[in-house]
Formats: structure tokens, sequence, C-alpha cells
């Protein structure tokens, strides 16, 4: 029977139907709160639900002229690539489905995955809304990609393993948002950046460019996209609080941390004026970079015996 | 076509349906990369003739036509027609109706600058200030609707005079409204002034020099941010403006901070003014009489709109209608700075300077470019032969 638990838990708990629903709950708690603090009404709890529902359901136009095999598989990649990473992280606090030293690497170039899939299927239509859309995404991958990789390794150096398991269960004697701070910070403004929220949505500013790179995409495709986005946000911010806050040691740690986290980033998103894309890219590379490679130089100065 | 020869162009268009535009105007922004190199504008997509048919009405009829001329500034308007209509019938409004009538035109100011601040951060992507500053815009909103019983087109002109009058409720309910704007102006003011990320998106953002201005002919407050001192208030003043003068708010900075912050101190000269009224309302009647026919002659009136200088041209012949009316609103004057600052600008700071001068389409656009694949650069046509153009394309459609 042991084929029956592995299906379980690819689709339906920890994976699969739990995160889908899990992730759109998160973004309903983000739009929701998001808008108390624009003093406006907000969507009801099953909006998200209702959107994909609705989204589903609708004809997919497929374009002139693009690549049919990318503009449909380019949504089911970015979905997949959310679902898998999920398996490695200690998702509502419980161990990792599947573990092997060095998946912390897998998982954030999975997690990756979403941004360049949504850069890609932007480039693949020739509409110029998404043209420019899909340049300023891949302008902002390279910009906020490296320093987070260097904020999500620097759990990794003290704990002394590249095994997300491991990782957690070090962080849960250790409080490490004390003992980088800046590492913290990074990781969460790179991580705002990963999911293209206020001030970094340069790559689908709706006053700008409407909605970016995925302009011309309607129905299963968007719908996947978006599934996309909610599942990573739960499992970024998994990982975020497993690193920094203390680990996850069972589903009320997890959403505890991984909610007031959210409410961080929700502060933020409402707080904060859209930059553009060459000051995203200056912040990250003038700043963001250089401050998180000297918190590493002292990790390694401090940790030499 | 020309085009073969230069190298391939990449255009954005923004309108005339595109989420920064609330109104329909088409511009043409060539790129290269983010920077805009070249920017084309194109208006008439809500051109709804209303001179023409202001040409058709009696004086009264045009009253309500011209209060919907524009959306936002609905009093003006309706300002400046009676102004030029009292002129030219050589009727003075009685004091207290031209102290009301700057009342509810610096109200109207209020409720504008409050909602071109919340557009403006919008286009920012600033979105908690376009909630907070149109949550606050309500109240001035309520103001006017409780004074005249309406929220858009007040309809508080009546040719010579107003048609209401305050009582001491009212005042008071305008008092605390005044009071409580004035403090969250202030907040605003304080944020403008102050925020660093909102700062990064307007200092030094589409700067116009005061002679660009001067050459461009920009008016209002896009104008006097860049250090010209031009408001008909001051300059001329009409209505009760002499009586409850203004003073006239100028930065040098000329660039979007600058835009932004003259605007917000208006609103301080606004509601000093609307207080100081308040005060010293003169007694008297309401409207004075005005005869159903105006004298045959010519009028220029010129007011102080939210956006800038609006220019009525009337003539008479002597009947119960007019025989010209000509309106210049101030979008189009400030539209081509738009065109010209552009340029240079990175793509992402466009819609910001175009929220910049505060454009207001349907109210200035005067024609109508019919541009069809064979004809890719369009014709003007004639009365006669747009009329011809209509009776041709209806009878191919009956076939």
């Amino acid at each position: 029977m042991n084929w029956f638990f592995v299906l379980l838990s690819l689709m339906v708990f920890p994976g699969g139907l739990f995160l889908l629903a899990g992730g759109m709950a998160y973004e309903w708690v983000d739009r929701k709160m998001l808008a108390v603090f624009q003093n406006r009404a907000g969507p009801r709890w099953f909006q998200p639900l209702a959107d994909t529902v609705k989204l589903l359901i609708k004809e997919e136009i497929i374009p002139d002229k693009v690549n049919e095999i990318l503009f449909i598989g380019l949504p089911i990649a970015a979905l997949a690539g959310g679902l898998t990473a999920a398996l490695y992280v200690p998702v509502a606090g419980l161990t990792p489905v599947y573990s092997f030293p060095g998946d912390l690497i897998v998982t954030l170039y999975l997690l990756s995955l979403l941004t360049l899939c949504m850069g890609l299927a932007g480039a693949n239509t020739l509409d110029r809304f998404s043209l420019i859309g899909a340049t300023r995404t891949l302008t902002q991958v390279f910009s906020y990609e490296a320093p987070f990789l260097l904020a999500m390794l620097g759990p990794a150096l003290v704990a002394g393993s590249w095994q997300i398991s491991d990782i957690n269960a070090y962080a849960g004697g250790h409080w490490l948002i004390l003992t980088q701070p800046v590492g913290f910070i990074v990781a969460v403004i790179g991580f705002m950046g990963k999911l293209v929220m206020p001030p970094f949505d340069a790559p689908e500013a709706h006053t700008e460019i409407g909605a970016g790179a995925l302009t011309e995409y309607s129905g299963r495709g968007l719908a996947f996209f978006h599934l996309a986005k909610a599942v990573e946000l739960i499992v970024g911010l998994s990982l975020v609080s497993a690193f920094y806050l203390g680990g996850l040691a069972n589903p009320l740690e997890f959403l505890v941390k991984t909610l007031a986290l959210l409410f961080v980033l929700i502060g933020l998103q409402s707080l904060l004026t859209r930059m553009r894309i060459d000051q995203t890219v200056g912040m990250w590379w003038r700043y963001g970079t250089l401050v998180v490679l000297a918190q590493w130089l002292v990790i390694i100065l401090v940790m030499r015996p | 076509m020309n085009t073969k020869q230069e190298p391939q162009r990449f255009v954005i268009p923004i309108g005339p349906q595109h989420p920064a535009l609330k109104e329909p105007g088409n511009f043409q922004f060539t790129v290269d990369g983010e920077i805009v190199t070249k920017a084309i504008v194109r208006l008439g997509y809500a051109h709804r003739g209303i001179e023409k048919a202001a040409e058709e009405r009696t004086w009264i009829q045009d009253l309500y036509l011209i209060e919907r001329v524009c959306g936002i500034c609905s009093h003006i308007h309706a300002l400046a027609y009676c102004l030029a209509v009292e002129q030219l019938a050589h009727v003075e409004a009685p004091p207290r109706a031209q102290a009301i009538r700057v009342l509810v035109a610096e109200l109207e100011r209020i409720h504008s600058h409050f909602l071109w601040m919340g557009v403006s951060g919008h286009e920012a992507g600033f979105d908690t200030f376009f909630m907070y500053s149109w949550r606050d815009r309500e109240r001035v909103m309520n103001i006017l609707e409780k004074l005249t019983g309406n929220r858009v087109n007040y309809s508080a002109n009546v040719l010579g005079g107003v048609k209401f009058d305050l009582d001491q409720e009212q005042i008071a309910s305008i008092r605390g409204g005044i009071d409580f704007l004035e403090e969250r102006t202030r907040h605003y003011l304080d944020v403008v002034a102050t925020d660093f990320m909102f700062l990064q998106r307007t200092r030094g953002i589409g700067v116009m020099s005061r002679a660009q201005a001067e050459i461009m002919g920009a008016v209002g407050p896009t104008a006097r941010a860049s250090n010209v001192a031009r408001d008909v208030r001051k300059d001329a003043p009409y209505a009760a403006y002499k009586e409850y003068p203004v003073d006239i708010i100028l930065d040098e900075r000329g660039d979007l901070e600058a835009r932004f912050e003259v605007r917000l101190k208006e609103l301080f000269e606004s509601f000093h003014l609307i207080r100081k009224i308040l005060d010293t309302l003169p007694g008297g009647e309401l409207t004075a009489r005005m005869p159903r026919k105006v004298p045959a002659g010519e009028a220029v009136m010129r007011v102080e709109a939210p956006r800038g200088e609006l220019l009525y041209f009337i003539r008479s012949n002597g009947s119960d209608k007019p025989e010209r009316l000509k309106i210049r609103t101030p979008t189009i004057c400030n539209l081509t700075s738009v065109v010209k600052l552009a340029i240079g600008h990175q793509l992402a700071d466009v819609p910001m300077i175009l929220a910049g001068i505060d454009p207001c389409f349907s109210c200035n656009d005067r024609s109508v470019q019919i541009r069809t694949s064979n004809d890719p650069d369009g014709r003007m046509l004639s009365w006669d032969e747009l009329r011809q153009h209509g009776i041709d394309f209806y009878k191919r459609l009956e076939k």
C-alpha cells in the first residue's frame, strides 16, 4: 500500500489539494488585510476560489503567432514547480515529505520557475504590453534572485547543512532573525520581489502596461499562474519563517509564524510606492547584495573555530 | 508610407482604453528599452459637439448643457458662462450671490484637487494614498450635496445669481468639514514632501522650466509649479474674488513634487477663503433680474478652474440664443507639455507626468479626425462634407 500513501501525499496532503486550498486562504488573508489597511471592504472569504473556478470555466484564447505548446505548457510548469517545491518544505509544520542533502538549492530553483515561466509567457506573445512586462519580469529576476539565494543560504551555513529539514531543526533552537537580521530583511524583501507584490510590481504595473507579461492570458492559463503564485506564497512564507523565525515544529507554530510574517508583508505593501524597474535593480545591486555579502563574511569569520 | 527607411520602432500605445486613463485619449510613446524617445497625442474620442449644440438652445437651456461640459469642474463652467452672459446683458449678480458662487467654486477646487491627488497616487502605484484621499474627498462631496442637493452637477448658478441660500446649520457643517479637511491636507502634504519612496517617483521627474512653461502656454497649478505667476483669480478678479483675494502659490522646481506641493498648498488658500466668506457673507438678494433676450455683442470671460485658466467667448446677435460659444479648457493648454516632457523619461514615469497636469479629456475634445486604413493621415471635413459623409454612411448601411 506504499504507492497509496505516496499518491496521497502528492495529491491531497500535504501536497496537491491542501496546498491549493492553503494558498488560496493565504491569498485571501493578503487581499483582505490589504483592503482593511487601505480603508476598503475587501473580498469575501471564498473570492480566490471563485476567481479560480471562473477562470477555469472561461475560454482560453490562444493569440495568433504564438508557440501553442509553450503558451499552454508554461502555466502548467509554473504551477508544477510551486507544488513540487512544497514537498521539500515543512509546510504546516510537518516534516517534509521528501528530503535529501542539498534539497534547499533544488527548492529555491523550483521557486524561481514561476517567475521564469511568466517572463517566457510574456516573451512568447507579440503583445507590446506583454513584451515590456516580460522584459521587466526577467530584469527583476536578475536583481533579487542572487541576494535572496544568499540570504537563504545564511541559515544553511550556520546549521552546517543544505538540507531544509536539518536547518529547520537547527533553527528550532536558534532564532536566526536575531543573529542574522540583515539576512531576514533581505529574504523578506526578496520574497516580495519574487511574488511581484507592491512596491515591486513594476512588471505588472496596471497604469503603465496593463497586466504585464500575462496580458494575453485568459481562462485556464491565467488560473494556473494565479494558483502558482498562491502556492508560492505559502511555500515561501514557510521557508522564511522556518529559517529565521525559530523553525516550524507543529501546525500551530506554522500558522502563527507564517501569518505574522504575512502581516509584515501586507504592511509593507500598503505603505510603499511602486518602484521603477531601474530603481529596483539599483536597490538590489547597490545595497541588497552588498549587505548580505557582508553578513556572509561576518558569519564565516565568527564560525571559524 | 515613409516608415520603411526608419529602423524598427517599438510603440507603446496608451489609450484610448488604458488603466492609466480615466477618460479616452490616445498617446503613442515610442520607446527604446524603457526610455521614451517620441510622443504623439491624439484626441477627439469624447467629442460631443457641445459648442454647436449650445447654438441651438436658449440662454437658459444652455446653462444646463454647459454644466455638463466637465464632470469634475462643473460649477466653474457654469460660472464662466453666467458671468459672460451677465456681462453681455449688463446685469450684475448681487454680492451675496457672488460670494456663494466663489464659495462653491472653492469647494469644487478642494474636491477636484483631492480627486487628482488620489489618481496621481494610483498612477505611482501608491494605492493606499489613493484610497485615503478619496475617502476624505467624500466629506467635501457631502458638503456640496448638503448645500446644493447634488454631488457632481451642483447646478448652483442661474443667470443673474444663484439658486440657493445658506442657513446657519449648513454654515456649521461646512466649517466642521473644512477643519477636518485642513487637518488631512496637512497630513498629505507631509506625505508627499517627506515619504522617501514617493519622492523617488516625483522628485526631479518631468521638470518644466519657467521658460518652457511660458512658451508652451501652461496654465493653472502646472504653470505655478514652474514659477509662472498666473492665476486668473488674482490677475483679473471675477465674481467676489475682488473682496476675497487669494495668494498665488508658487514653486520654482517645476517637477512633479512641486506640482503636488502647489496643489496641496492651494487647498489651504481655499480653506482660508471659505472661512472668510462664511464669516463675512454679505446679505441681500440672491438673484438679479435677467432679460430673456441678450443684447447683441461679444464677451470674453476668463476664470480659474481647478486645472487652470478657463476661457469662454460668447457672441450674441440679440436673440434668445447665443450665435457662437467657444470654450477653451485648461487641459488643452497643458497637454503639449506632456508630449514634450515625456521624452527622455522612463516609460514608468509617463503615467505620472500625464497625471501631473491633471488632464480632463472630454472637455477639451473639439474635433474628430477620421482615419481609415486607406487614409492613415486622416483628413479634415467641413460641416457640409461631414453632413454628406453621414448621409452616405447610413445609405451604405441600408444596402
